[in-house]
């Protein structure tokens, strides 16, 4: 049975704000076309519009593990895809040379002892010593699994030619075991806040999702969603106010995850409307520069006045 | 439908959105999922499939509306009203019938109809639209109608053209109108940004002192990817390895011969960082019409190199790196031309300048790139200062914007020079100063 495409949205999006997760139309479909054609998602926009938060409420609503791999400079197929177990191996060296004797016994000649040799199961890089990190295990996983690649323009380029492989193929190869292919094809998010350029090649091979900062009526139902207890009188203002701070030229822009932040403080703070002095004083939730607090602190009336109207 | 999306495809190429061939199966395949009836959706879908930047869907944006705006608008448009017309007359041409009887969109459909007939899809340039115009009215049959009209106008005694007549000229100016509006609109999809790849071949080509000061603008941007590309593409030496940390797998791997026993240790190993760059610039009058390029290249490649400091002289030279860095490509460029530009070329005093400002600094990682046409208007050549800024750095790189035939005549002294260059360019056009930058980062280790 498959129900039509626009449904099927409508379903995520439903789906999706029941774990206070609100998404944009476009957001949807980009999840409902990675589910269905099976291609990862990259997913740019500012910091702080819940690129991250799509991959954990992704996992929730597919009810499937969340593998996350957090990448940073200097990261490499060691920390990312596998390691072996050196310690094992040196221990299992050891054991092999104590057993070597038996293998030996009644060899004549060094041809034969090596023909032995030869034939002794070797399970040196075997699986039994194959450590698996989170790219790997996401092929491994039988039940299937959000595979969240955050931060992926942190990494150094190298790293990335490593993800074309597993991104257009879902798969691996290790040098001494082969290709390793998944079990169940992994949802892939992969996120970037844009510190440099991502590679055309690993662009190519993605769904490109762009969140940017929500617009008034999308913020509002956000906060309703993840704030519940605000009075709506409050909530109107308090959207609004964000909203002018964006047209401000600032250093960093006031995103979804500080606007969130704010709302509790001020329902901490019992507050049923927003007043200059109150705005003044918890500037510092929204904004996270000294310069930009300085900049606002003289817009505050305007932008406390507009939010009003 | 699939001619639609190559169709489409195309004209997201022709604004500069890449797209590949194997996006464009994505995007046959993603159709496949969602279908062209929700106009949304495909908007939203296709936008996944096939933008790649934020930019990038902002065009898309525009680009998807233009584009399915004018595939669409045949069941959008209202039917247009038609008065009804003194019986006694009838219009005899086909065209005419057809302008005085039909609705808004079937019209619109004949003239796209009659577009395709004229291959308007092979329109390149701006000055083609007049004769792609003529030629769907052509094959509309204007022709007939005009011979129509000219009868009705011989027809009237008074002078004054009929009703019929006036209304018939009304509709086939409107026609016109619209002719040449689609032929635009095609124009805009088909054409234009082939004609800018054109203008960026012959800027890349055209020698520097030879662009009009008016197209600083286009050739910035033009000049600015070339220095990203280059950027780009040499960066990978940039990265700066952690130093001190055990390579595991290599060390086990080194050690069996010792029983596994670890003992030769093995560390990971630490990549060179990104060499130094001195950049010499003369912004003197000789070569004053290159130098804006000269410059734009220099702020350019501050831009997206890091360890890069600019230099520019006339007779006495200054330092330009930090103005350069943070400040925009204007006021940067004027404000280094207004400060050292101008004056007559004194390379002895410059290369003085350049050795008491930073001989220090020069090691055998640096590159020393020169930009100037070595003429010295008869002065002291002091070619030892530059022997010794030769024998310190890695190499020095002397790119001489004149042509190789008139290097030497003259007051110029490019031989005297070159001998303490590890090589010397010609290069006069962006394309040439490109492919020079290009060997520069590659060899600049």
């Amino acid at each position: 049975m498959s129900k039509g495409p626009a449904k099927t949205i409508a379903d995520i999006t439903k789906g999706f704000a029941k774990h206070q997760y609100i998404c944009s139309e476009q957001i949807s479909t980009a999840v409902y076309l990675a589910n269905e054609l099976e291609k990862p998602i990259l997913i740019e926009g500012p910091p702080g519009v819940g690129k991250t938060e799509l991959a954990n409420t992704a996992a929730l609503y597919y009810k499937k593990a969340l593998l996350r791999l957090q990448c940073y400079e200097g990261l490499d197929e060691t920390k990312a895809l596998y390691e072996w177990r050196y310690g094992k191996q040196l221990l299992y060296t050891q054991i092999l040379k104590e057993q070597m004797q038996e293998v030996l016994e009644g060899a004549k000649g060094l041809k034969d002892s090596l023909d032995r040799l030869m034939e002794f199961e070797d399970i040196f890089f075997s699986e039994q010593f194959l450590e698996s990190r989170p790219l790997l295990k996401s092929l491994t996983s039988s039940e299937g699994t959000v595979l969240l690649i955050d931060e992926v323009d942190k990494a150094d380029e190298e790293f990335e030619a490593l993800l074309l492989e597993i991104l257009s193929e879902f798969q691996v190869s290790i040098p001494e075991l082969g290709v390793k292919k998944a079990v169940v094809k992994p949802l892939v998010i992969l996120t970037s806040n844009n510190s440099r350029e991502i590679g055309d090649a690993l662009k190519r091979r993605c769904l490109h999702l762009y969140i940017p900062f929500p617009d008034a009526k999308l913020e509002r139902e956000i906060i309703q969603a993840r704030v519940p207890e605000i009075s709506k009188n409050l909530q109107i203002q308090l959207v609004d106010f964000v909203q002018g701070l964006r047209e401000l030229d600032l250093k960093k822009l006031p995103a979804i995850s500080e606007t969130i932040d704010w709302a509790k403080t001020l329902i901490l703070l019992n507050a049923d409307e927003l007043s200059q002095e109150l705005a003044k004083s918890t500037l510092n939730v929204l904004l996270k520069h000294q310069q930009d607090i300085d900049v606002v602190q003289k817009e505050v009336p305007r932008l406390v006045m507009a939010s009003d109207g | 439908m699939e001619r639609v999306l190559t169709d489409f495809v195309k004209t997201l190429r022709n604004v500069n959105i890449r797209v590949s061939p194997a996006e464009t199966l994505d995007a046959t395949e993603v159709i496949e999922k969602v279908g062209y009836d929700d106009r949304e959706l495909l908007k939203n879908t296709l936008s996944l499939a096939l933008s790649k930047t934020p930019s990038e869907k902002e065009k898309f944006d525009t680009c998807f509306d233009d584009f399915f705006r004018e595939k669409l608008s045949s069941d959008e448009t209202p039917v247009r009203e038609v008065p009804d017309l003194p019986t006694d007359q009838t219009a005899n041409s086909d065209l005419a019938q057809h302008l005085l009887s039909d609705s808004y969109s079937d019209i619109e459909l004949s003239i796209s109809k009659a577009g395709e007939e004229a291959e308007i899809r092979e329109i390149k340039y701006f000055t083609q639209r007049a004769v792609f115009s003529r030629r769907i009215l052509d094959i509309m049959g204007v022709g007939k109608l005009e011979e129509e009209l000219s009868l009705l106008g011989q027809a009237n005694k008074d002078g004054l053209p009929s009703d019929f007549e006036q209304k018939l000229r009304n509709e086939l100016t409107h026609l016109r109108e619209r002719v040449s509006d689609y032929v635009q609109q095609q124009f805009l999809m088909h054409g234009d940004v082939t004609g800018e790849q054109l203008r960026e071949q012959v800027f890349k080509s055209m020698n520097m002192g030879q662009i009009d000061r008016s197209y600083l603008h286009e050739v910035h941007s033009l000049v600015r990817r070339m220095a990203k590309k280059l950027a780009n593409m040499h960066s990978r030496r940039k990265k700066n390895f952690r130093r001190g940390k055990l390579d595991i797998r290599k060390t086990i791997q080194d050690n069996w011969v010792n029983q596994g026993i670890l003992f030769n240790l093995r560390w990971s190993y630490k990549k060179v960082d990104r060499p130094k760059i001195l950049v010499i610039c003369d912004v003197s009058g000789s070569v004053g019409a290159y130098a804006r390029f000269m410059l734009m290249f220099l702020f350019s490649l501050t831009e997206v190199v890091s360890k890069i400091r600019a230099f520019v002289f006339s007779s006495h030279l200054g330092e330009v790196t930090d103005k350069f860095k943070g400040g925009n490509l204007e006021d940067s460029i004027e404000s280094a031309l207004s400060k050292y530009g101008g004056g007559s070329t004194d390379y002895s005093h410059a290369f003085s300048d350049f050795v008491s400002l930073c001989i220090d600094e020069i090691d055998k990682k640096t590159t020393v790139v020169i930009l100037g046409d070595a003429r010295n208007n008869f002065g002291p050549e002091k070619a030892e200062l530059l022997k010794s800024v030769y024998e310190r750095s890695k190499q020095v790189y002397w790119l001489n914007p004149e042509g190789k035939y008139r290097w030497n005549t003259g007051d110029s002294v490019m031989n005297t020079y070159s001998a303490y260059c590890t090589k010397v360019f010609e290069c006069g056009t962006l394309e040439q100063l490109e492919r020079v930058i290009s060997t520069l980062l590659k060899t600049a280790i």
